[in-house]
């Protein structure tokens, strides 16, 4: 008997056309796809993507140059040098991240005691030749300044589970 | 009449059906696989060796490197290893995150291997299924650790940061109009959690569209059946762990034999396969991936109504809060020394493995009581796997090696490490 | 011995130590911030509180002594507590400044709160702040709300500087450590303060900001700047040397570091840094290749040896120069033909050439100094000279041993000084003498003819446990050098103890074990000067600064037709040399540096060479290979030194021994006599260049000083300018009071820009109103 079944089910075809129904049955729903760029997936706020440095609302760089995000970056992919300024405060005369290095773990925002190196949401950045992803301090500073409403957003809704 | 050779063939690394970077120098005669020798280290990155050179935690995202399709569960094995050597206690409410994720790293692993299984063996619209699933999946793990692959969300002592209580959602574009986007929004209204629940009760219906493409698929079927049969007996003297020794029989499940976090709460059952064939170890993955689900429903259930803390107040491992820190000097020295010097970690040693979505992941571990570990070693559960491919597919024709590797789910990332 | 119990662990120790002591000689650390082994105990800390069996509170295990079957729990519960307490405390007033803080990193506060405090504040009231001071050049006290008043500065002032510098003031909560008596910190031991201070309060002014201390890396080295060869950690980054730190040898410099040693090496990255070999043409310097460059110089050696003869030719090299870099510069020049080579720049009587034994040295290991019962230190600007070999005499003078001193000058050693005769030059040998004769006395029974000065001398001298007498860097530049050693010589003798020379520089024994000496047909370091020469090939040196008589060296230079100098630095040579060679100072380079005790001690680069500089060992290989000459074919400066040191027994070597010397005293000349000191900061090329040495007090500009009755005869305010001349050349300088001076005497610093244009460091001169 089983065996009958089993030849009908086959000769039929019907495994073969139950998939085509799943099939058909998308080929009427509400498509999925994302119709980049466009429109874009949703970005959480804790979003990992292109550093940049802040500076305080008076204009000032936040970075004091303490170097706990060199020290704590695994692929050592930042450079810091420091340097007394004129003012006696600390701050970087260097501050480079080699983006072809960086693993984008988000360590580095976690050390910042001062947040002044964060990752922002930006993802859609590009390097044309050797050399371009190397981002010294001022291409740092030009993107925490050109995004900095959005990183300051992030981070207030962030700010509850930090 | 000319005389007849056996010819060797590289199958890879660059083969379109090999998986990642293996190169498979297989020994044929005609189609008949005389010898299977897989190669391996094009994708080795030194790991365990640069663990030596790092901080405790600074090793934490190159755990996500190792196998990429569970990222989450490497971190567990890792960070449970320093858990149990420095005795750090683990809130629970994290264990109940780390078991949620790691639930959700199966699904998502399991998905990516159906869907590149499927392929492999013509399957072509499995894999736009599957990774319709794993978009959702991909947009939790962004959720709570802002990266959707390599998370680095588990830390020693917890994990990093609660879940939140928002969703990412779509925004308006030319493309969809408000109704759509509206739609598209719909389950993204509340938390986190909300959105996993969502996910946990659209999934069934999901899987039962693959099995529905699958299962009963005579092509499928005649790939996958009595292909790569492996007796109880040789998988466990090779060293199977997961789905490969399970689709031969074996009970064997770390979440039930040795219990870690909170799996001993936990309701789920263990498939297991009868023929030990790839046909076998395909529904024992499709079931897994139901049972994680079930897992997923009862962590949603109790996170929902357990807030607290997700990492352990012990400062001497895990840093402070953001807000303590700009405030307090306890708090100040402890995050600048873990984010210089690292966590010392007593001397000792210590295994600790976690039922990983390819089977048993484990990380051994050797600590002079220094800020850097003295050794790590990783048990990665798709070398054994490797090297039973000789025997797995000797006798096979040359097609069938496609479908065992793939039934391997092999991932270069551990095996290479 | 006494037996007690740590944690569980038998310990057998002597009685009279404390818990702490016998604990880490065990191996069990206990937490502490104001304990320090070389330092008085204070115990205001409490950090080291442990629990003591049957005591009913937790006792401070730094001033708790062991007592027979005393039971200690260092981890105990009660302790414990009693140690996060501490540590709350101590945090309840530190400044937020991790982040900004140089000592980030390896802070001890930092260390000990992750090791021993709790994780979390409790403090949420106002924190108490400390004005920052400013105490000098070298020590940053910018940020004092870091100090936990661990005292440990103001003790080590106290104690091994022998100048309390640094004090407390105020108490409870107000209480601040601060500067008193000065407003700066003058000490030239004042470094030390910043490796004892457990905390940031007091930090390295030039390291200010520059790394953390896991960037740099570390190499072990030899001090160049004095003879005691300490033992220096450089700490290098990017091919820099960014700092550096002592490195502990209880042998030589226990666990500190003059000044000079440790910022000297702000000299090394100096703007007059030389990087290119430049030669002369038509009266213009000229960049070149090394390869021009050295075929110039071999040429015009060659030239001057063939034409005038290879006697015409001198060389001098400064004692701070490496075994290796003296060795081959002497076979350079025997090789040519000319036997005319010294490294005793400074040096006026060579009298004891041929009479001299062996390598002159300081006749003892530097540690059996500590176990002094008397010693008699003959004209040595001590503290400045021989900063670390000052404060280990000071401690043994603590102990209990006498120190006497003859000199021509009275500057304060900081130290008990049992008897002093401050006498002038000329009468150095005479007072010696005195001593002698006193002594000879005393030992025979004989009746006292000496001055009473002499007789307390020799008394203290013929107490019967170790004495020594040692002669300093004026004793060794003087006019009648020789005659001192003999006296020194039959003092020691007659007091049963030992004497010998405290090096005037890190290589002052390697030149003799080198050979750069001149035979018996060479001419030394003064006659080359004296008798000018036609060619002269300089290692290291600055000829107006480093010689004994700058005019006449200065003459020299000039009147020669070929001036090779070998040097780092871009400096006056420009206006007499003829071929600069750029090569590397001692961090630079490798070596070997014999120290004044015989200590053959090598050492690595810890960076690059600066530029196209090069190790002089290096250089002086390829010229000899240019002239060649054989000989001239080490691959290392091991190799060098190898060859150097065959089949020289360094120990078997040593020897103070002199004979058939006249002690004569000379009549005293007419007129004002010169007393000179090389300043502290002013010894050699790489600390004249050290901006933050040179910003010290002690590297004020050079003033003519005499006693206040002198100054009177001449008419002449303190303060005014006077014009001060020797030969045919004056300088115009700062008059200043001394009374403890003897009548009769100028002194006036030598190896100072300023008064390069006088002559001899020794003889008459006079001062007139400007």
């Amino acid at each position: 008997m089983e065996k009958i079944a089993h030849f009908f089910k086959s000769f039929l075809l019907i495994e073969l056309l139950k998939g085509m129904a799943v099939t058909g049955k998308h080929l009427f729903s509400h498509k999925i796809t994302v119709h980049y760029p466009e429109e874009k997936t949703p970005q959480s706020f804790r979003f990992r993507g292109l550093h940049a440095q802040r500076r305080y609302a008076n204009g000032e760089e936040r970075c004091i140059g303490c170097k706990l995000c060199e020290a704590v970056c695994p692929a050592l992919a930042i450079k810091i040098e420091v340097a007394e300024r004129s003012d006696g405060s600390r701050r970087t005369t260097q501050y480079d991240i080699d983006l072809t290095k960086c693993i984008f773990c988000g360590f580095c925002e976690e050390s910042c005691p001062v947040d002044a190196i964060v990752e922002t949401r930006v993802l859609e950045y590009h390097g044309e030749k050797r050399g371009d992803l190397y981002y010294t301090k001022p291409m740092l500073l030009a993107v925490g300044e050109k995004h900095e409403a959005q990183i300051a957003k992030d981070r207030a809704s962030d700010a509850k589970y930090r | 009449m000319a005389e007849i050779k056996n010819y060797t063939m590289n199958f890879g690394p660059q083969h379109p059906a090999a998986h990642g970077v293996l190169r498979l120098v297989l020994e044929l005669d005609g189609e008949v696989v005389e010898r299977a020798d897989p190669h391996i280290g094009l994708l080795h990155r030194g790991t365990e060796k640069l663990a030596e050179h790092k901080t405790f935690l600074q090793s934490v995202p190159y755990m996500d490197r190792l196998d990429y399709v569970s990222m989450m569960c490497n971190e567990h094995a890792y960070v449970m290893a320093i858990e149990k050597l420095a005795g750090i206690d683990v809130p629970l409410r994290a264990q109940y995150i780390r078991v949620m994720f790691d639930e959700i790293t199966r699904i998502l692993n399991h998905l990516l291997w159906l869907g590149a299984s499927g392929i492999d063996l013509g399957a072509m619209t499995m894999f736009f299924y599957t990774f319709r699933e794993r978009e959702d999946l991909m947009d939790v793990y962004e959720a709570v650790s802002g990266a959707r692959m390599h998370a680095a969300y588990y830390r020693p002592g917890g994990v990093y940061r609660d879940l939140p209580d928002t969703m990412p959602q779509y925004e308006a574009s030319k493309i969809h109009n408000a109704s759509a986007i509206k739609r598209m929004n719909e389950n993204r209204q509340g938390s986190v959690l909300d959105f996993i629940e969502d996910f946990c009760n659209r999934f069934p219906a999901n899987v039962d569209e693959y099995e529905t493409l699958l299962t009963d698929n005579r092509i499928w079927k005649q790939r996958t059946v009595g292909i790569g049969v492996v007796s109880p007996e040789r998988a466990l003297a090779l060293g199977f762990t997961g789905p490969m020794l399970r689709g031969s029989g074996v009970a064997w499940d770390l979440r039930k034999k040795q219990p870690y976090e909170v799996y001993d709460r936990m309701d789920f059952d263990i498939p297991v396969g009868v023929e030990g064939d790839c046909y076998d170890r395909y529904l024992v993955r499709v079931e897994e991936m139901r049972q994680s689900n079930r897992i997923i429903k009862q962590c949603v259930d109790w996170l929902r109504k357990n807030p607290g803390s997700v990492i352990t107040e012990n400062h001497k491992f895990a840093p402070p809060k953001r807000e303590a820190i700009k405030q307090n000097m306890e708090e100040l020295i402890h995050h600048f020394k873990l984010f210089t010097e690292g966590m010392h970690v007593p001397t000792g040693e210590v295994y600790s493995a976690v039922e990983h979505p390819k089977g048993e992941f484990g990380i051994y571990l050797v600590s002079d009581g220094a800020n850097k570990p003295y050794r790590m070693k990783i048990r990665a559960p798709g070398y054994p796997h490797l090297a039973s491919l000789n025997e797995m597919s000797r006798g096979h024709m040359l097609a069938d090696v496609v479908a065992i590797i793939g039934t391997q789910d092999i991932v270069f990332g551990e095996i290479d490490r | 011995m006494i037996n007690i119990e740590i944690d569980g662990k038998r310990i057998e120790t002597e009685n009279g130590t404390t818990v702490i002591e016998a604990a880490h000689k065990a191996g069990i650390s206990i937490p502490h911030f104001c304990y320090h082994k070389k330092l008085s105990i204070a115990a205001n800390c409490r950090m080291c509180l442990v629990q003591v069996e049957k005591a009913p509170k937790p006792l401070p295990a730094c001033a708790t002594p062991v007592t027979e079957g005393m039971k200690v729990f260092t981890a105990s519960e009660q302790a414990v507590k009693a140690q996060k307490g501490v540590m709350e405390f101590l945090l309840v007033n530190h400044p937020l400044d991790c982040p900004i803080c140089d000592q980030g990193g390896e802070c001890m506060l930092q260390d000990m709160s992750v090791g021993y405090g709790g994780g979390a504040s409790r403090y949420h009231e106002e924190k108490r702040t400390v004005l920052s001071k400013d105490i000098g050049p070298l020590v940053s006290a910018e940020e004092m709300s870091r100090c936990i008043n661990c005292t440990r500065c103001v003790r080590f002032g106290a104690e091994i500087a022998g100048q309390m510098e640094m004090g407390q003031a105020f108490r409870g909560e107000h209480a601040e450590i601060m500067t008193f008596v000065s407003g700066t910190v003058n000490s030239e031991l004042s470094g030390n303060m910043i490796d004892l201070c457990p905390v940031g309060a007091l930090t390295s002014k030039p390291f200010r900001y520059k790394a953390r201390s896991w960037e740099l890396s570390r190499r072990r080295s030899i001090s160049a700047h004095d003879s005691l060869g300490t033992s220096l950690a450089v700490q290098t980054k990017n091919n820099h040397v960014l700092r550096v730190l002592p490195i502990e040898n209880e042998d030589i410099n226990e666990c500190w570091l003059s000044d000079k040693d440790r910022f000297a090496y702000e000299g090394l990255n100096s703007a007059e840094r030389l990087t290119k070999p430049m030669i002369k043409q038509d009266g213009k310097w000229q960049e070149v290749e090394w390869q021009v460059a050295l075929e110039y110089a071999a040429n015009g050696l060659r030239h001057i040896a063939n034409g005038a003869g290879a006697e015409q030719i001198g060389a001098l090299a400064t004692a701070n120069s490496t075994l290796e870099e003296l060795y081959l510069l002497q076979k350079l020049m025997r090789g040519i033909g000319s036997d005319n080579v010294d490294f005793r720049l400074r040096q006026s009587d060579f009298s004891a050439d041929d009479k001299q034994q062996g390598t002159p040295w300081l006749g003892m290991p530097i540690a059996d100094i500590s176990r002094l019962d008397s010693v008699l230190i003959v004209g040595s600007f001590l503290r400045k000279d021989h900063p670390l070999l000052a404060a280990r005499i000071r401690q043994a003078v603590k102990k209990g041993a006498q120190a006497n001193i003859i000199h021509s000058v009275d500057d304060d050693l900081l130290m008990k000084v049992a008897n002093k005769t401050i006498v002038a030059p000329d009468a150095l040998v005479a007072a010696l003498s005195q001593v002698a004769q006193a002594l000879d006395a005393e030992k025979n029974g004989k009746a006292q003819t000496a001055s009473a000065g002499a007789v307390a001398i020799a008394k203290s001298l013929s107490c019967g446990g170790c004495v020594a007498v040692l002669l300093g860097n004026f004793a060794q530049q003087h006019p009648q050098a020789a005659q001192l050693q003999a006296l020194a010589q039959q003092i020691a003798a007659l007091s049963n103890g030992k004497f010998g020379f405290i090096g005037e520089a890190a290589n002052s024994v390697g030149g003799y074990l080198a050979h750069a000496t001149p035979g018996t047909k060479g001419l030394n370091a003064a006659s080359m000067l004296a008798t000018p020469r036609k060619a002269y090939v300089l290692l290291n040196v600055e000829a107006e600064l480093d010689t004994a008589n700058p005019q006449q060296a200065i003459a020299a230079m000039q009147s020669a037709d070929l001036v090779i100098a070998m040097s780092a630095y871009k400096h006056h040579a420009t206006s007499y040399a003829d071929v600069l060679l750029p090569i590397a100072p001692f961090t630079e380079t490798s070596g070997t540096f014999v120290s004044t005790e015989g200590r053959v001690q090598s050492f690595k680069g810890a960076v690059k060479p600066l530029g196209e500089a090069r190790p002089a060992w290096k250089v002086l290989r390829v010229l000899g290979n240019l002239l060649k000459i054989s000989g001239f074919d080490q691959d290392t400066s091991e190799a060098v030194r190898d060859e150097a040191l065959k089949g020289v027994d360094v120990a078997a070597k040593l020897s103070n021994t002199i004979s058939a010397i006249d002690t004569n005293a000379v009549s005293a000349a007419g007129g004002l006599q010169r007393v000179s000191d090389v300043p502290i900061y002013a010894t050699d090329a790489v600390v004249r260049r050290s901006a933050p040495l040179q910003a010290t007090v002690d590297a004020a500009t050079p003033q003519a000083w005499l006693h206040s009755e002198e100054l009177k005869k001449l008419g002449v305010q303190v303060g005014a300018t006077v014009k001060v001349s020797q030969g045919q050349g004056s300088v115009s300088i700062a008059a200043a009071a001394d009374d403890k001076l003897p009548r009769g005497v100028v002194r006036v610093a030598a190896g100072h820009a300023a008064t390069a244009a006088l002559g001899a460091m020794f003889g008459t001169i006079t001062v007139e109103r400007a």
